[in-house]
């Protein structure tokens, strides 16, 4: 079933154990926005974006992304979705360039786009650099990266501007200002994006609350 | 409102369960002829290969429910699952118990390592504690259901390629029950063995139904609680 | 099937595993350490059971060290949590498991290159030992099932507490058909042998379990990775 949003979530729910993570979430996106979900920790925030990012399965409720309900549609949607959590999902004994290949042989992308991208977050200079040496801000600009590989019309990112350094704001505001990309950022920091349109969403204890 | 007493499925069960067990161990005991090689206590062979075939009856249905779960995600196949396993350990326990009696009896060893059968289900028992390990070593949820699951089905594959394993290995001591042209018993003995086989499975039936019960008793006690919890 | 997705996966083990030498040393120390123990205990001259004994010792020492190479199999997804980065890429969950099988597999040889010479240094020098061809066809059947299987039950252990405990045991009923089939094929070409049919059989065997757990290996991955 199509649906013109972007992403579309109708009393999602996801437990884990006892524990219930999501309660019943309903949010809607349209395409080209930018939404930020703000919140104390424990929320839901990353197992909401997980679940966009076709990570996790949902447990109850409805989700769709990129017009198709998960998990049933997961493969098709994976390759209009862009993941950066919270982790740097980067091997620290690999080089920046060979985590980078790596990623370019999954979403099956030119491995010329490697170069483009670490030239493009400013980590041209230490592609060759085992991760585990670099920063956390060096980190999140990888991972920025990362996900430009494969030009994601969706874009969910977990406290992007976490530890990010005067170099990676810049390419982070790059990356936002880029039209007709949907963006769903889970952030502490709403103020930084001010400047960008964006419409705020909070959540608390598994719902959206307003 | 009027209470009309109904019999539920376990409780009928239990009923012909204990119908079949005394008549099982009447026959057993009292009416079929002493066997010509081993005498009187060979009778303990009517237990054994019952027991064993409900074993292997009983892991069938988990292994069929375990794999209905990961098709569907429904969660009481996982509960419909896991109770034949655990059933298995107990039924497993008592073939190899049972077993190990009639090794003694028939040549006087406590346990044969040259026997095809017993060294078959010894494994087939080292699996089903691996799989209680692992549903232990996991919180309860969607994610032991689904390992649980996964677990029980590569069980399948590790039947067949024991047997055929052990067989490959060493050679049979073991009597074997049914010859390829017919059955190796007479009347009365081929009686007491379908008796006692009616038995065995309507025992374990009723052991799953009655445990059944009580777990759904378990599970509704736990939604009232987390109900509970959230109307506070 | 993505060959360059699987490629790449397995190029990324065998990057980590230069770079880091966590897997193959330590399964070089343990299957050294086991030779020597198994050397002292059967006996220092005379080899008690004689090269039957040792080759069926060989097969258990084989299992015990896949196993202390597995225990580190996924630990990077795990402790890196780089596990959502894979996840979410379009990569069908069986390549995952594909792409281990096949470095563990390669992580197996390694290991044996060194301790199958090391074998015969150790207890066959003198005497008449199994066929060597046989030996070998059996070790490489042999770990292709180990892997296929080990990595199942990695991926699915992998996020457990009591992995260290809970993959030997899960994995234990497993080995049992594949040792016991292993340990006859290559005693019974030690002199006097049995016939070549047997041995074909019996490699045979082995080949079938490696098909069924391929087959499930793959059907399953995808029900053990996720959260």
């Amino acid at each position: 079933m199509r649906s013109p949003e972007a992403i579309l979530c109708e009393s999602l729910a996801r437990r884990f154990g006892e524990r219930d993570a999501l309660a019943g979430v309903d949010l809607s996106v349209a395409e080209g926005e930018t939404v930020l979900i703000t919140g104390p920790n424990g929320a839901g925030k990353t197992t909401l974006l997980r679940i966009l990012a076709t990570v996790l399965r949902p447990s109850s409720g409805r989700v769709a992304v990129a017009g198709r309900d998960l998990p049933a549609g997961a493969p098709d949607v994976r390759r209009s979705v862009g993941y950066a959590g919270h982790d740097a999902l980067a091997y620290p004994d690999l080089t920046a360039r060979e985590n980078l290949e790596l990623y370019a042989a999954l979403y099956d992308v030119p491995d010329g786009r490697v170069d483009e991208e670490l030239d493009r977050v400013g980590l041209d200079g230490r592609r060759g650099d085992r991760t585990a040496e670099l920063s956390r801000g060096m980190l999140q600009r990888l991972a920025l990266a990362r996900i430009g590989l494969h030009r994601p019309s969706i874009v969910l990112l977990d406290e992007p501007t976490a530890g990010l350094d005067a170099d990676g704001r810049d390419v982070l505001r790059g990356f936002l200002a880029e039209p007709g990309r949907t963006i769903l950022a889970a952030t502490h920091e709403p103020e930084w994006f001010a400047g960008l349109e964006n419409r705020l969403v909070a959540m608390d204890a598994g719902r959206v609350t307003a | 409102m009027a209470h009309t007493a109904r019999l539920d499925r376990a409780t009928a069960a239990t009923l012909v369960a204990a119908l079949l067990m005394p008549a099982a161990v009447a026959l057993i005991f009292f009416y079929v002829p002493s066997d010509v090689d081993q005498g009187y206590s060979q009778r303990i062979f009517y237990l054994h290969v019952q027991i064993a075939l409900t074993t292997y009856t009983i892991f069938g249905g988990g292994a069929v429910n375990a794999a209905r779960y990961l098709w569907t995600g429904r969660e009481e196949l996982d509960l419909q699952s896991y109770v034949p396993m655990h059933l298995g350990v107990i039924f497993g326990s008592l073939t190899l118990i049972t077993g190990s009696i009639w090794a003694h009896i028939s040549w006087g060893t406590w346990w044969d390592w040259g026997s095809r059968e017993l060294n078959t289900f010894l494994i087939i028992f080292l699996f089903y504690c691996a799989y209680f390990m692992l549903r232990f070593s996991v919180e309860p949820g969607e994610r032991r259901a689904r390992y649980s699951a996964v677990y029980a089905l590569l069980g399948v594959g590790l039947i067949p390629l024991s047997v055929l394993a052990v067989r490959i290995a060493q050679d049979a001591l073991h009597p074997i029950v049914f010859r390829s042209n017919g059955v190796n018993m007479d009347g009365s003995m081929f009686l007491t063995f379908l008796v006692a086989l009616a038995a065995m499975l309507s025992l374990a039936v009723s052991m799953y139904l009655v445990e059944m019960r009580g777990k759904r008793v378990d599970e509704r006690m736990a939604q009232l609680r987390r109900l509970a919890r959230g109307a506070a | 099937m993505n060959g360059r997705a699987v490629r790449a996966l397995i190029r990324k083990d065998v990057l980590v595993e230069l770079r880091g030498r966590e897997v193959v040393p330590s399964m070089a120390v343990f299957v050294g350490a086991a030779f020597v123990l198994f050397r002292f205990g059967l006996g220092g001259t005379e080899l008690a059971g004689g090269t039957r004994a040792a080759t069926g010792m060989l097969w258990v020492a084989i299992v015990f060290t896949a196993l202390v190479g597995l225990s580190r199999a996924f630990a990077h997804e795990r402790e890196g949590r780089t596990w959502d980065g894979l996840l979410a890429a379009p990569v069908d969950r069986a390549l995952f498991w594909f792409a281990r099988t096949c470095s563990t597999f390669l992580f197996l040889v390694a290991v044996q290159v060194l301790a199958l010479p090391a074998f015969w240094l150790f207890f066959l020098q003198e005497q008449a030992g199994p066929s060597y061809p046989v030996l070998v066809a059996a070790v490489l059947l042999a770990d292709v099932g180990i892997a296929c299987l080990g990595s199942l039950l990695a991926g699915l252990a992998s996020s457990v507490r009591a992995r260290e405990v809970l993959l030997p045991a899960l994995y234990l009923p497993f080995s049992i058909p594949l040792v016991l089939t292993a340990v006859r094929v290559t005693t019974d070409t030690i002199p006097p042998q049995t016939s070549g049919l047997e041995t074909l059989e019996r490699l045979g065997f082995l080949a079938l379990y490696d098909t069924v757990f391929a087959l499930l290996g793959w059907a399953l991955f995808e029900y053990v990775v996720e959260d």
